[in-house]
């Protein structure tokens, strides 16, 4: 137990990966060996969630900037080390990733009939490499972790997708390799600074955040570097024009994999740019700040006028991502704290609401091997419970008062305004347009009449679909109408964030 | 001066001492095991295949022993009259290339029962080999080290050609034979200029009278220099050096090329490095000479990493796919090169990437000999579709070496990627670096597409016959186990490195 306590961290990101190593062994072919192989990581992945609620109990919002604070020698020479730690950022993006892994295991159950040894085992080792990236406090570690990542996520896609799944694990694999190489760039570049300005190597970002960088002009080093993470960045989120690699990534995932993917791994670049380019890269942020609202608040109507057209159902989601992550990149960029929390709440809300989503599309996926729109036609008739979810979810994704999407959609947009009301009107548009393609959808999905007679012996909702759905729609209501069960121990961060990533707070930051 | 002038035969010079002849406990291990082996073969009385195999194994073993013994001493010697050195560095690359040549051996052996090629010639050339290798590294003057890359290159020359009977066996034996002959009548037509200009072949000589002419260099000096080089850039297939590669690759038998990717390469850097310092690049060298120098090993390192990866994309072939991206490597390996004298870290991150890319080379082409059917067919992309299915744990393997040579952590491949690209960060390499970074990105794509036909491919025709072994399969174990082991825990590599280089 003193093991754990003073491990909390390290326990938290390997234990997915060694218990997918256990489950590895696991006979599959012997009678009830698949059977034991869920129940097993499920297992695993609810005990990740329960050793998380650890660091919840344990992470005090007063209290230092990064705690549960561990540190191992890893390349001394080079000043790299294992140091893992939180804050309020990291803390509720764990919880996000370890709430929503049981979810994906339990949706996986009946949609993944082959090679299923394989296709836990990737599921637990990409937990691991999510967490380890949400932790890592060092550059070098957090790289690895963020390119680690890549490797089950293209398999996941690439071995149980749809039809064109080869293309789209390629396009997702080099579309994201290509920003994380520049990125790589400017980390050795960074790393390098601070052994030029303090005389040691490091690679921590507590170090970094005190290194002196000329920012004054568009070729400054502070310029070049912040736009070789941004691109990194930028491409994760992803940001209007960098986003096709979505759509085609979201189409052919598993349904647990476009959950995890739409949920988390696009929460790695707005993460991304709150622990590493703005609070570095002050000046820059200052200087790129109305370019990227502008692209923020163009993916918000870009995303929301294409998925309005799509006769696809996930491809109608996933182009739904682009519009809501377009709020985020527009309140982080606003830099003031209401907006930051709110762009922070919106992408805890969006891997709820997106999740549940895709998990509701899988679900129809599942019973009628169609995505198409107008296959579709007066399910509420067959499913009612699936109706009642669906709904809930829906509203939750067009921002509802009473539901989560609600409150982070509002906080950007009243932040948003004391910077630029002109760009808040136009994202504001955004959400009569998001009103508009999701309710349509529903609409034409699950009211009128039963046009086609494939669609009415559908089943309901089964108890295990339940078991999926219910956590999805308790964290809708809950975080919508207590938020402030998340501020109490966000805000304290969000302010520190805040204040290192404007120059005007932070003097020191100059030339 | 190091060295003395041999006017006269002074056979005091010539006798050794114990600490002398200690540090050449390597080479007498190798050297009386070949020996043994060559007695062995030819003895009447029993069949040599086991025996050999053993007692190259053996050697290979004692080998590596003793060289881990003097590198555990730290001492650096001077040999034979300081023509040879045994320091930390050559040590470390005995370790490497007997390795080298010892997991080609354990591959090999299955191999060369289904093909019909079961000579005890193979296991005598390819201790040959390493012999030459182990001198290649360890020599300070370059006399020696003409005879070790002959050496070296003349026992390749005929394991290449080892398929008798198969046409593109000979004839890439004898393209490899003759481009080979070329450069190295290049680089000693290079020394022989070098030794007109500074009157000696010894290699700290040259550099001293490199060093005592801050002023200027007469331009034959720059001449041999560049010549000697270019004997190198034609070693390591660097463009636009490279043509003879892709053929002989594709002709020689799996293992064979798989020990010339990595033992060969890694010698020939070796040499490489040695002689680059000899030549004063990055200290001493007058600033215009520094400056040409550098520029256009720059240009050649940029056209190796394009040349290599963007052809590698074209390739059905996977001995050829492997080809191009062993070029592709060795443009890597140049940046690190480049980027030695103006980074801290020397040219330590250069020997990591040769540690690195040995393993997972060789690894790779480890694979290659299992799955390879009759005459090395059966190594094209679509042959391999499905192979997920059949042999999951082999499959799994070529995936960490494929994520490796790509470069994505946690592998060996990635940390020494970053050792690389950080030491030209320091050496103000930006450009360079930033050039280097996309064409990795390129190669992301031919590496990655290996495993679509392995993992999301349907498996198509009768499965070939296996070649798996008992010994094959321990070395594609010792091969993943280091690949994941460097790439999760580099320090210790990195330390070794170090030291290695520190004793240059």
């Amino acid at each position: 137990m003193a093991w754990l306590d003073s491990h909390l961290l390290t326990t938290t990101v390997f234990l997915p990966l060694v218990w997918a190593v256990i489950g590895l062994l696991i006979p599959t072919g012997a009678p009830g060996g698949r059977a034991a192989l869920r129940g097993w990581s499920l297992a695993g992945t609810l005990l990740v969630f329960a050793v998380s609620l650890l660091i919840y109990q344990r992470y005090d919002a007063g209290g230092a900037e990064f705690q549960l604070a561990e540190s191992a020698a890893w390349l001394p020479a080079l000043g790299i080390n294992y140091r893992l730690g939180t804050d309020g950022i990291s803390l509720w993006l764990v919880l996000l990733t370890t709430f929503l892994m049981p979810v994906a295991v339990l949706s996986s159950f009946r949609a993944i009939e082959t090679r299923e040894r394989e296709y836990y085992f990737l599921l637990l080792f990409l937990e691991t490499a999510m967490l380890g990236a949400f932790v890592a406090l060092d550059i070098f570690l957090f790289y690895v972790f963020w390119e680690m990542l890549l490797i089950p996520m293209y398999f996941l896609i690439g071995i149980w997708g749809g039809k064109d799944r080869v293309y789209a694990a390629m396009k997702f694999f080099l579309y994201t390799l290509v920003g994380s190489l520049l990125m790589l760039v400017a980390i050795f570049y960074l790393a390098y600074q601070h052994k030029l300005q303090f005389g040691t190597y490091s690679a921590a970002f507590v170090d970094l955040y005190r290194l002196k960088l000329p920012g004054a002009d568009y070729t400054s080093a502070q310029s070049l570097l912040f736009l070789a993470f941004a691109l990194a960045f930028a491409i994760k989120v992803p940001l209007f024009p960098l986003h096709t690699w979505l759509p085609d990534a979201h189409v052919q995932a598993p349904t647990a994999g476009s959950v995890i993917l739409a949920a988390i791994l696009l929460k790695m670049g707005g993460y991304g740019f709150m622990r590493i380019a703005f609070p570095l890269f002050p000046q820059a942020v200052a200087l790129y700040q109305v370019p990227f609202m502008v692209l923020g608040a163009v993916a918000v109507l870009y995303g929301a006028w294409v998925a309005m057209v799509q006769p696809d159902i996930k491809k109608l989601v996933a182009y739904s991502s682009v519009s809501h992550m377009g709020y985020v990149v527009l309140g982080l960029f606003s830099l003031n704290s209401i907006a930051v929390t709110g762009s922070y709440y919106q992408m805890l809300n969006h891997g709820i609401s997106t999740g549940a989503l895709f998990l509701l599309v899988g679900m129809i996926y599942e019973r009628r091997h169609t995505r198409e729109i107008s296959a579709f036609g007066g399910l509420t008739r067959v499913m009612p419970l699936f109706a009642v979810a669906f709904m809930i979810v829906t509203l939750s994704s067009i921002a509802l008062p009473g539901t989560n999407g609600f409150v982070g959609e509002f906080l950007i947009l009243l932040g948003a305004w004391q910077v630029s009301p002109a760009l808040t009107a136009v994202a504001g548009l955004g959400v009569i347009f998001g009103a508009v393609y999701m309710l349509w959808m529903f609409q034409r999905v699950m009211f009128g009449p039963l046009k086609h007679k494939e669609n009415e012996g559908l089943k309901d909702l089964s108890f295990r679909e339940m078991l999926v759905l219910a956590p999805m729609i308790v964290a809708i209501f809950g975080m919508g109408i207590f938020p402030n069960f998340v501020f109490d121990k966000l805000s304290p961060s969000i302010d520190r964030f805040v204040a290192r990533s404007t120059t005007a707070a932070n003097p020191a930051q100059g030339e | 001066m190091i060295m003395e002038p041999l006017k006269t035969i002074r056979p005091e010079l010539l006798q050794l001492t114990d600490p002398q002849l200690a540090a050449l406990l390597p080479y007498f291990v190798v050297f009386g095991g070949i020996a043994v082996v060559i007695i062995l073969s030819v003895v009447r009385f029993m069949k040599p295949k086991w025996p050999v195999f053993f007692l190259s194994l053996l050697t290979v073993g004692f080998g590596i022993g003793a060289a881990l013994g003097l590198l555990q001493e730290g001492a650096s010697e001077l040999v034979f009259n300081g023509m040879m050195v045994s320091d930390t560095y050559s040590n470390f690359f005995i370790i490497v290339f007997l390795a080298a040549a010892g997991f080609t051996i354990l591959s090999s052996f299955r191999y060369l029962d289904h093909e019909n090629l079961q000579h005890p010639e193979y296991y005598v050339l390819t201790l040959f080999s390493a012999l030459g290798m182990m001198l290649m590294a360890s020599s300070l003057d370059l006399i020696v080290l003409f005879i070790a890359l002959e050496l070296m290159s003349l026992a390749v020359y005929v394991l290449v050609g080892f398929r008798r009977a198969d046409r593109r066996s000979n004839e890439a034996a004898l393209k490899y034979f003759i481009l080979g002959s070329a450069a190295s009548a290049v680089l000693l037509y290079g020394a022989a200029l070098l030794y007109g200009m500074t009157g000696s072949t010894h290699i700290r000589d040259i550099l001293a009278f490199v060093q005592s002419h801050p002023a200027g260099l007469p331009p034959v000096y720059v001449l041999g220099a560049w010549l000697v080089i270019v004997g190198f850039l034609f070693k390591v297939a660097a463009v636009p050096f490279h043509m003879w590669m892709p053929d002989v690759y594709e002709g020689a038998p799996v293992p064979v090329t798989g020990f010339m990717t990595t033992g060969l390469k890694a010698a020939a850097f070796a040499g490489f490095v040695r002689v680059l310092l000899a030549t004063g690049y990055g200290k001493g060298l007058s600033e215009a000479v520094q400056a040409n120098f550098h520029d256009l090993l720059w240009v050649c390192a940029v056209l190796t990493m394009l040349v290599g990866n963007i052809v590698a994309l074209t390739q059905t072939n996977l001995k050829r796919m492997l080809a191009y991206s062993s070029i592709a490597h060795s443009g890597y390996l140049l940046v690190g090169m480049l980027a030695g004298p103006g980074s801290e870290q020397g040219y330590a991150p250069v020997v990591m990437y040769l540690v690195a890319y040995a393993v997972m080379n060789l690894g790779a082409f480890v694979v290659l000999t299992i799955i390879a059917d009759r005459g090395d067919s059966g190594l094209n992309l679509n042959d391999l579709s499905g192979l997920a299915r059949r042999h999951p744990w082999l499959s799994f393997a070529m995936g960490v070496f494929m994520f490796s040579m790509a470069g994505i952590p946690p592998t060996a491949g990635f940390a020494a990627k970053y050792l690389i690209f950080y030491s030209a960060i320091q050496a103000n390499e930006i450009s360079l670096v930033i050039i280097a970074v996309l064409c990795s990105a390129i190669s992301v794509y031919y590496y990655l597409r290996v495993l679509v036909y392995i993992y999301m491919r349907d498996p198509v025709g009768s499965p070939a016959a296996s070649r798996m072994s008992v010994w094959s399969v321990a070395a594609v174990t010792v091969m993943v186990v280091l690949t994941l082991q460097i790439g999760i825990l580099p320090a210790k590599m990195v330390s070794a490195a170090r030291k290695a280089v520190t004793s240059l």
